[in-house]
């Protein structure tokens, strides 16, 4: 029997903002605890909510990036539930109305793209934070209130690649739009998957089991993978796959169950009363979008089709956001692109790893790498020149042509030169010249030997040949 | 002199006249409160309230600011900084605020002088004065204390109604400011949703809530309502609407046109009530203003109570699930969290509360949503539009406050009870649409008062004022209250 | 809607996690039933379940956001002032288990 793996992600998103979604209480992910707490977030008797609205705008910006339909108006509803994270006894969240609906991705997996639908976006707030110890836990308030993003797909996903490339694109989204840090490690990206598998063919999908509170990228594939067999192997054997939450053990390397499902949960989802409909209107979102960063996909067409850098080239760049905006900066003074992507992802990156540095750290500014490209690109500098400067341009920002200069590697470009250096060259080496019109090949590129010898390898190389040629054709 | 039982008006004209100082004044009311009988007081504010008079005293009177040393009491469902508010709960013993409601703070701004809380119904959800944690409030009208001053606003009408203060802070989600102003000759004013700060108001229906306050007369209610009119931005809900001038109100009712709503005014069984408020309206009749009846359908007046009911329960079920002894109140351990938050909700709520909690969550279910709490919603939309529509024909809406005056104690109780009267509950149309609406006195039957309501549309609250001093001339009840025996 | 019983009453406390004494179920049961019989009086007006619920008593949108500013928190004193057990500067409660 054939199965195939129909899986939903929800992923929930920290965003990066200065007070919380609904108090003014602020937002540091290293105070100490109980530090940035507001009533509001207490839910004491009589405080309300008070909607952020740069936390509107990061919603709209992911909103954009996803191709979502946007709601020009804001409405809340309230989650019900007793947990001793929730502080009010409810979420204030979006049910019926989401900020985003009906959006997708395309995902390239190893060449093919797969477009997954995206059902909804909405604003949510983020819960206190437990700190389980011996008898007791002890809660934070500090993390409760921060505003989150959740994104939801639908089941189109059907492996564990997909997963985790579907996952790294959002942690692209949220990062370069600067909505999120997107850290998985750090919580301010959590992901939950929802796998069932169907025999193929067959329309109904089957039994769906939540695996909850993914800790990587790596891991997502990693899961998915190891839920689907599990799954399989329960049909093989002639069972029932239970409707569940499941966790990953990472140590057992399987997921465990937590706890069964017997019932959906009924969370009395009604609208929050205490937040009128607000109205942002079309101009707002236009100007969020129109003052939104570049997104990774735009980057990514960008990059493949003006630029013409390879996959590997762009997914080098695009790991990293602080990494992509320093080539951004570079290649608005050079149009080399593809030699300042390798300056970046070859010796730049061997760089920064051997010192423990990020790309921000660098000393080396973009208009001096450009010009370092231009140099390498105009044959000025041979690649070993390039990378001696560069060392020098790694402890001090300066111009890489008085560098070369005064490391005195400037190459003969000068055709006059050449021409002289290539006549006297040729004028000593007459039996050489008889060599190569009796049609030794290897005669010339000896004389290109003596050439570089003579002139302490600074003659242009490609110059040299031409006019060797061109001159060693009048004799 | 007596300084306590003058109103905000009277009492300004003598700090003025420099007939008087606000220590003295505060001095007074606090002698009287100390002697309450009524079971009125939650925690007080005494030597705060002193030394505040006293800073007062010391400084020049601020001409045009009639709340300036103005002594009054505020319902213990609203946040005062630094001065325990347990909304009459025991799940909030001992929960103490770290801010002021924006009412609260405008009436400081302002330099009014708090004398402390006042009782109510637990946690604002009942009609009688009867649940509080302390035990019922009586009416001061019924020296016997046979009686009930109604609720949830029951401690802040008595002291005003007692002569301590001119004016105190309630709220009203059904009518809990409207009705014991009834019972206890009071002004009770409700204003339009959204037209006073809901910020730090304890929730009880957010849809339905609104602050809301008794005087003595309509005049005060205006000077009030200049300050604590507006928008602000701790409360979403908060209207942007302008600020009128409302103590700029004209009595002239010439050409107002005034709907009694068959069903409710054609209903009254008080025969001293039915004489006054009819003998009130050929006064206004008089004085040109025209009276008509309209009607609203039955099945829509029959179903009042129970809309009320069930969106009042649910939304409340919700509102309180934040006391859970966690982050504040008074916890009851327990050996695991769901035991911590069990036993002290157990421990916390009254019987009452929670029999009506359990209502609320169950129409709240998402099986029975639809037809529970959804269905009373699509009702309060009908009624709602029934109201506005006599109200695009008609200035306001004229009717008895309550049935008659206040009930015994023993004859009304929070129990439910099928034979619920429209006319002890359509003052929830008032909620429901969010209408301004006040209640001021028309007669005492055998020296208890009874009251008549009046409702307007939304933000008509100047008009509102003018019409309801109309009435006041005609019946010439202005400043009731008990008399000192 | 199903039949009442105290038992699924007592599921409902439960489910709001506190308790009452067995005389309160009575008391709620015959409430319970009082409230089924006005809700019948809702099922009487006429075209009920035509219309849309009503959240708010009128319609009203505003246009405000709160700017995302930092306020400031409470300090470290008020935080605790009104906390009925902690450790720490955290709130304290039994080991809670998932």
């Amino acid at each position: 029997m054939e199965y195939e793996a129909v899986i939903g992600l929800e992923i929930h998103v920290e965003t990066k903002t200065k007070s919380k979604m609904f108090s003014d209480a602020p937002v540091d992910y290293n105070a100490a605890p109980n530090t940035l707490v507001s009533p509001i977030d207490l839910a004491h008797p009589g405080t309300l909510p008070l909607v952020n609205k740069k936390a509107v705008e990061n919603a709209i910006k992911v909103c954009y990036a996803l191709n979502m339909t946007i709601d020009e108006t804001l409405y809340f509803d309230r989650k019900n539930y007793f947990y001793s994270d929730l502080p009010k006894g409810y979420q204030i969240t979006q049910d019926k109305r989401p900020i985003g609906k009906d959006g997708y991705i395309d995902l390239n997996v190893d060449g093919k793209i797969t477009r997954i639908r995206i059902n909804r976006v909405h604003m949510e707030e983020d819960t206190a934070k437990q700190l389980h110890i011996i008898e007791h836990s002890l809660v934070d308030y500090n993390r409760a209130g921060i505003p989150l993003i959740e994104v939801v797909t639908e089941p189109d996903i059907r492996n564990g690649k997909e997963a985790a490339k579907y996952v790294e694109m959002i942690r692209e989204i949220v990062t370069f739009t600067n909505v999120s840090d997107g850290k998985m490690e750090e919580g301010s990206l959590r992901c939950d998957v929802n796998v069932s598998i169907r025999p193929v063919g067959r329309e109904a999908f089957g039994t769906k089991v939540e695996v909850k509170n993914l800790n990587s990228i790596s891991n997502v594939e990693k899961v998915v993978d190891i839920e689907i067999a599990r799954q399989k192997a329960v049909l093989e054997a002639g069972g029932v796959v239970i409707q569940e939450t499941r966790r990953y053990d990472d140590g057992l390397k399987e997921t465990i169950s937590m706890r069964v499902k017997s019932s959906a949960v009924d969370y009395k989802y009604y609208p929050e009363a205490n937040l009128v409909p607000i109205y942002i209107g079309r101009d707002f979102i236009d100007r969020v979008i129109a003052t939104c960063p570049e997104l990774p996909t735009t980057k990514r067409t960008r990059y493949e089709d003006e630029f013409k850098l390879s996959q590997f080239d762009i997914d080098v760049l695009l790991a990293n956001k602080d990494v992509c905006e320093y080539f951004d900066q570079t290649v608005k003074f050079t149009k080399n692109y593809k030699i300042v992507s390798n300056l970046i992802s070859g010796e730049i990156a061997a760089f920064l790893n051997k010192n423990q540095q990020s790309i921000t750290e660098l000393k080396v500014e973009p208009a001096n790498l450009a010009k370092l490209a231009e140099m390498i690109a105009g044959g000025k500098i041979s690649n070993k020149q390039a990378r001696e400067i560069l060392e020098h341009l790694f402890e001090k920002n300066q111009n890489p042509e008085l560098v070369a200069k005064s490391l005195n590697m400037v190459q003969i470009s000068d055709e006059g030169a050449i021409l002289t250096l290539v006549n006297s060259v040729l004028d000593e080496n007459p039996s050489v010249i008889e060599d190569y019109k009796n049609g030794k090949d290897r005669a010339f590129g000896f004389l290109v030997g003596i050439l570089m010898k003579k002139s302490q390898g600074k003659i242009n190389p490609s110059m040299a040949s031409s006019i060797l040629k061109q001159e060693i054709e009048k004799r | 002199m007596d300084y306590t039982t003058l109103t905000i008006k009277e009492l300004h004209a003598l700090y003025v006249e420099g007939k008087v100082t606000p220590l003295e004044v505060v001095k007074q009311a606090i002698e009287k409160a100390k002697k309450d009988k009524t079971n009125s007081l939650e925690a007080v504010t005494f030597e705060q309230a002193l030394e505040m008079a006293t800073l007062l005293s010391a400084t020049a009177v601020e001409v045009d600011n009639p709340l300036w040393g103005i002594p009054y009491f505020i319902k213990d469902n609203i946040s005062t900084k630094g001065v325990e508010t347990v909304a009459s709960s025991n799940i909030l013993k001992g929960y103490i605020p770290h801010f002021d409601a924006e009412v609260v703070a405008r009436l400081k701004t302002k330099k009014a002088i708090s004398l402390g809380k006042t009782t109510l119904d637990e946690l604002a959800m009942g009609g009688s004065g009867m649940s509080g944690h302390l035990g019922r409030t009586y009416n001061p009208f019924d020296p016997k204390k046979e009686r009930m001053i109604g609720g949830s606003s029951a401690g802040s009408a008595s002291v005003v109604a007692s002569g301590f203060v001119p004016f105190a802070l309630g709220s009203d989600t059904g009518d809990s400011v409207r009705k014991p102003a009834s019972y206890a000759g009071l002004v009770g004013f409700k204003p339009t949703w959204g037209r006073i700060s809901r910020y730090g108001l304890f929730p009880f229906a957010p849809s339905l809530d609104a602050v809301g306050y008794f005087t003595r007369s309509v005049a005060d209610a205006a000077i009030l309502l200049d300050v604590l009119a507006g928008r602000d931005d701790k409360d979403l809900t908060s209207s942007f609407e302008k600020v009128e001038d409302y103590t700029k109100y004209t009595t002239s009712v010439k050409g107002i046109k005034i709907a009694l709503i068959k069903g409710i005014s054609d209903n009254i069984s008080n025969p001293t009530l039915k004489e006054h408020y009819e003998q009130t309206l050929v006064e206004l009749a008089k004085r040109g203003a025209i009276i008509e009846y309209v009607e609203i359908e039955k099945s829509l007046l029959n179903a009042l109570f129970s809309t009320y009911f069930v969106i009042s329960c649910a939304e409340s079920t919700s509102n309180n699930a934040n006391l859970d002894g966690v982050k504040f109140g008074a916890r009851k351990e327990g050996k695991t969290y769901i035991d911590v938050i069990k036993n002290t909700r157990t421990a916390g709520f009254s019987a009452l509360i929670k029999r009506r909690f359990i209502l609320g969550s169950y129409s709240l279910k998402q099986e029975n949503q639809e037809l529970l709490f959804r269905r009373a919603q699509k009702a309060r939309r009908l009624i709602v539009e029934a109201v506005n529509k006599v109200l695009t024909t008609h200035d306001f809406i004229y009717s008895p406050a309550a049935p008659g005056v206040a009930p015994l104690f023993d004859k009304k109780s929070d129990n439910l009870n099928i034979a619920h009267l429209i006319e002890d509950n359509h003052l929830v149309i008032g909620n429901f649409a969010g209408l301004p609406s006040i209640t001021i006195p028309v007669c005492l039957d055998n020296g208890l008062p009874i009251g008549v309501n009046l409702t307007g549309r939304a933000f008509s609250e100047k008009a509102l004022f003018g019409f309801a001093a109309a009435i006041e001339d005609i019946t010439g009840l202005k400043n009731l209250q008990v008399e000192d025996k | 809607m199903i039949k009442m019983n105290k038992d699924k009453l007592k599921e409902l406390a439960n489910d709001l996690l506190f308790d009452m004494a067995d005389q309160e179920y009575d008391t709620l049961l015959k409430e319970f039933d009082e409230l089924i019989a006005l809700m019948d009086l809702l099922g009487e007006i006429p075209n009920v379940d035509r219309g849309e619920p009503m959240i708010f008593p009128f319609a009203v949108t505003n246009t405000y956001l709160r700017e995302d500013e930092a306020g400031t928190p409470l300090t470290k004193e008020e935080f605790l002032s009104n906390t009925p057990d902690s450790f720490a500067g955290q709130v304290r409660l039994p080991k809670v288990v998932n």
